[in-house]
């Protein structure tokens, strides 16, 4: 079952089309990623299907429902632009959220202990929100998304303004709610945080759909024929291998670029008999380079 | 329904702790009690001491102020020796107008306070008594009165003895005793003092008061309720968990707890106030439930209106500029207050009663002002009203549902309309 389904949705904000005719189905237990450059329209679809702004055309379903009404309480939104209330405490907040997405006031007592332990504010539970750090504050954020353990989370540049160390709590976070069964689709423009996470890539640029796949099918699709290699002896013979096409000298060794037929278990086989192989990996091409090569790198704006 | 209460019960949670609700509820009481204990003292006042006024007069009759002195004068400042008055002549000499000249000259000069000509024949109803005054200090004024009533006291005497009467016994037969007694249900019958005829007039004002600042003050914690959620941009992470309506609505409930809270602490404090000074107020059920009823349509209606100019602004000063017109037309009744008790079935009254947003603090004026209107007025003002109400509501949640999550400029009503249209 989908847990999500777009169906040739379209906005415009004026003359500007921000999202065209997007077709997309997020499948359940999954992890989404939505890529794309700054003003690529992830944040206006994301916000289409949490009905805050209403698609020109098209229709969404979520968790088999045609109407948010009946699944706002089942989906956590964290959107781009956050903000709490500044005044109100850390523990509070949390309990206050918890009920305005019906929890009732027994439940919010065991959970916001918890989740505030989980995302490590347990400290911080009597101060005031506006005392928070901007990378607690996040926390806090994202713990108020999920405080009503919701099957669909969307979260919409979830990373941003977060530490290392929080950054990989947070996914750690993520993965753990994936593999209890529940949906995430996250936006971002930081290529390398999807490619860690994700089991599906949609990458939009201008509103359209550029690519719509599997990670690993995306990566299989792309894959650019090379293989890194570093080894103890005379590499000069590989240039002459028949299955190679090409050799270039990278960090302490070697890029190998294959012919279009050439298997790189051929090549291994052909080396091992000649040279002590330290390292020998079929390169896979990064997203990034996907994503530059897609739109072109004067639309990347991080990597 | 749940939602709602929830945001209800934070929305009010957290007004009550800000410093404008807490001094909001103080204030009120406090300057209540500081006018009633002014104006008490105000009136004992009369005894307080002021520098003595310099009274120059000319006396054409030479009968009032023969011996340079008055009896009505010499008495009043020997009852009051803080607050004397000094008399000294002028004598008319062989021209009068040259007297009078030469007395508003030492006016102008301020060396008296006022110059006083009282005409040959005064004693005889003839002619008349003239006080020039000079650039009279607001201050002044007042003792000016007691100039001219003990001046007026003085011929009076003066004239009586001309009758051959005695001054005592026409002040004696002049005296007629007066009460005025209201006779309660049952053995609570009760004499009328000023202050109950004061009250009569005061307390529809006071009723129209409290209904304006359930309205109106509340409203701008409304407002500040909803900028603060568009500028910390909270907006978005609460419109995923509740549908704009409801969002709305909450707030709206909450602060009217807000408002009932403040108008509510208010009353009891002037009803305690009242009782205190012995006044007494009568509140039948029936005043009380038409009270509620326009109060509660009236609150409805300027909070839509809030509600509503708060969400496209994102600052408290831009939303100043949406507020002036309605507060142009809400100072109306205030104005005219006094006119509309005097006269609670008049045109101007039954007009205003018919405009929505005023009808709730006329209505309440009028009723409580004690007019026997027709039941049909009454039921038609709330049915307009109601209906304003369910239209406003209805306009607000759309501004509502698009402006909040409008940043940047303020959009021009025109396009707000555009946004009535769509919806």
């Amino acid at each position: 079952m989908d847990a999500v389904i777009l169906n040739g949705i379209s906005k415009s904000f004026g003359d500007v089309r921000a999202v065209g005719n997007l077709s997309v189905r997020v499948p359940q237990g999954s992890i989404y990623g939505f890529l794309g450059p700054n003003g690529a329209g992830k944040t206006t679809t994301l916000r289409m299907i949490m009905d805050i702004i209403r698609p020109d055309s098209g229709h969404i379903e979520l968790l088999g429902n045609r109407s948010i009404k009946n699944a706002r309480g089942r989906v956590g939104y964290m959107p781009e632009e956050r903000g709490l209330y500044r005044k109100m405490t850390v523990a509070n907040v949390l309990a206050y959220f918890g009920a305005i997405k019906g929890l009732s006031s027994r439940e919010a007592a065991e959970r916001v202990p918890r989740w505030l332990s989980r995302v490590k504010l347990g400290e911080t539970a009597g101060k005031k929100v506006e005392e928070l750090s901007r990378g607690m504050h996040q926390k806090l954020q994202f713990a108020v998304t999920a405080i009503n353990e919701p099957e669909l989370l969307i979260l919409d540049e979830p990373f941003s303004g977060l530490d290392p160390l929080n950054t990989d709590l947070l996914k750690s976070i993520i993965l753990e709610m994936r593999d209890e069964g529940k949906t995430v689709i996250f936006s971002t423009h930081v290529m390398h945080e999807a490619e860690r996470l994700c089991d599906f890539i949609l990458l939009i640029n201008k509103g359209q759909a550029i690519l719509d796949d599997r990670l690993t099918g995306i990566q299989a699709r792309y894959k650019s024929g090379a293989v890194r290699l570093e080894a103890e002896g005379d590499t000069g013979f590989i240039e002459r291998l028949p299955m190679v096409a090409a050799v270039k000298p990278e960090d302490k060794g070697l890029e190998v670029s294959l012919t279009g037929g050439g298997d790189p278990q051929e090549l291994l086989r052909a080396l091992v008999d000649r040279l002590r192989v330290n390292r020998f990996e079929v390169k896979v091409p990064s997203l990034h380079e996907i994503f530059v090569k897609l739109i072109g790198s004067d639309n990347a704006e991080d990597s | 329904m749940q939602k709602i209460l929830k945001i209800a019960q934070r929305e009010f949670v957290e007004t009550a702790k800000t410093k404008t609700f807490i001094l909001g509820l103080v204030m009120g009481p406090v300057i209540i009690i500081a006018i009633i204990f002014f104006t008490s003292l105000a009136s004992d006042g009369k005894t307080g001491a002021r520098p003595p006024v310099n009274v120059l007069i000319t006396d054409l009759s030479s009968q009032v102020f023969a011996e340079g002195d008055n009896s009505t004068f010499h008495d009043y400042n020997k009852s009051n020796p803080n607050r004397q008055i000094q008399i000294s002549k002028l004598a008319a000499g062989p021209d009068p107008n040259a007297a009078a000249e030469e007395g508003k000259d030492s006016l102008r000069k301020g060396r008296c306070h006022a110059y006083v000509v009282l005409d040959e024949g005064i004693v005889q109803n003839e002619g008349k008594i003239r006080i020039y005054t000079y650039k009279p200090k607001p201050r002044e004024i007042d003792i000016i009165g007691t100039v001219r009533y003990l001046l007026r006291e003085a011929v009076r005497n003066q004239r009586y003895e001309a009758q051959n009467l005695s001054a005592e016994l026409v002040n004696k037969l002049q005296d007629v005793q007066i009460e005025q007694i209201e006779v309660g249900p049952d053995d609570t019958d009760r004499v009328q003092s000023q202050a109950d005829t004061g009250a009569k007039f005061m307390i529809p004002f006071a009723f129209m008061f409290l209904v304006y600042l359930g309205m109106v003050g509340t409203g701008q914690h409304l407002i500040s309720s909803v900028i603060e959620e568009k500028g910390s941009r909270i907006i978005e992470v609460l419109l995923s968990a509740v549908s704009p309506f409801e969002l709305m609505a909450g707030k709206i409930v909450g602060l009217a707890g807000v408002g009932l809270a403040i108008v509510g602490v208010w009353a009891a404090v002037a009803y305690v106030m009242a009782a205190w000074h012995d006044v007494s107020i009568e509140i039948t059920a029936e005043l009380m439930l038409y009270l509620v009823v326009y109060y509660i349509l009236g609150f409805l209606l300027f909070s839509s209106f809030f509600a509503g100019a708060g969400s496209i602004c994102n600052t408290i000063k831009e939303t100043q500029g949406l507020m002036m017109p309605i507060m142009m037309v809400v100072i109306v009744p205030m104005i005219s207050w006094w006119k509309l008790v005097q006269n609670p079935d008049g045109t101007l009254a039954r007009a205003l009663s018919f405009v929505p947003p005023l009808t709730s603090m006329v209505m309440v004026l009028r009723i409580s002002a004690g007019s026997d209107i027709w039941i049909g007025e009454i039921l038609g003002s709330i049915a307009l009203l109601a209906a304003t109400v369910v239209l406003a509501m209805w306009a607000a949640a759309k501004v509502f549902r698009t402006g909040i999550l409008m940043y940047g400029k303020r959009p021009a009503l025109r396009e707000v309309f555009r946004w009535l249209r769509e919806g």
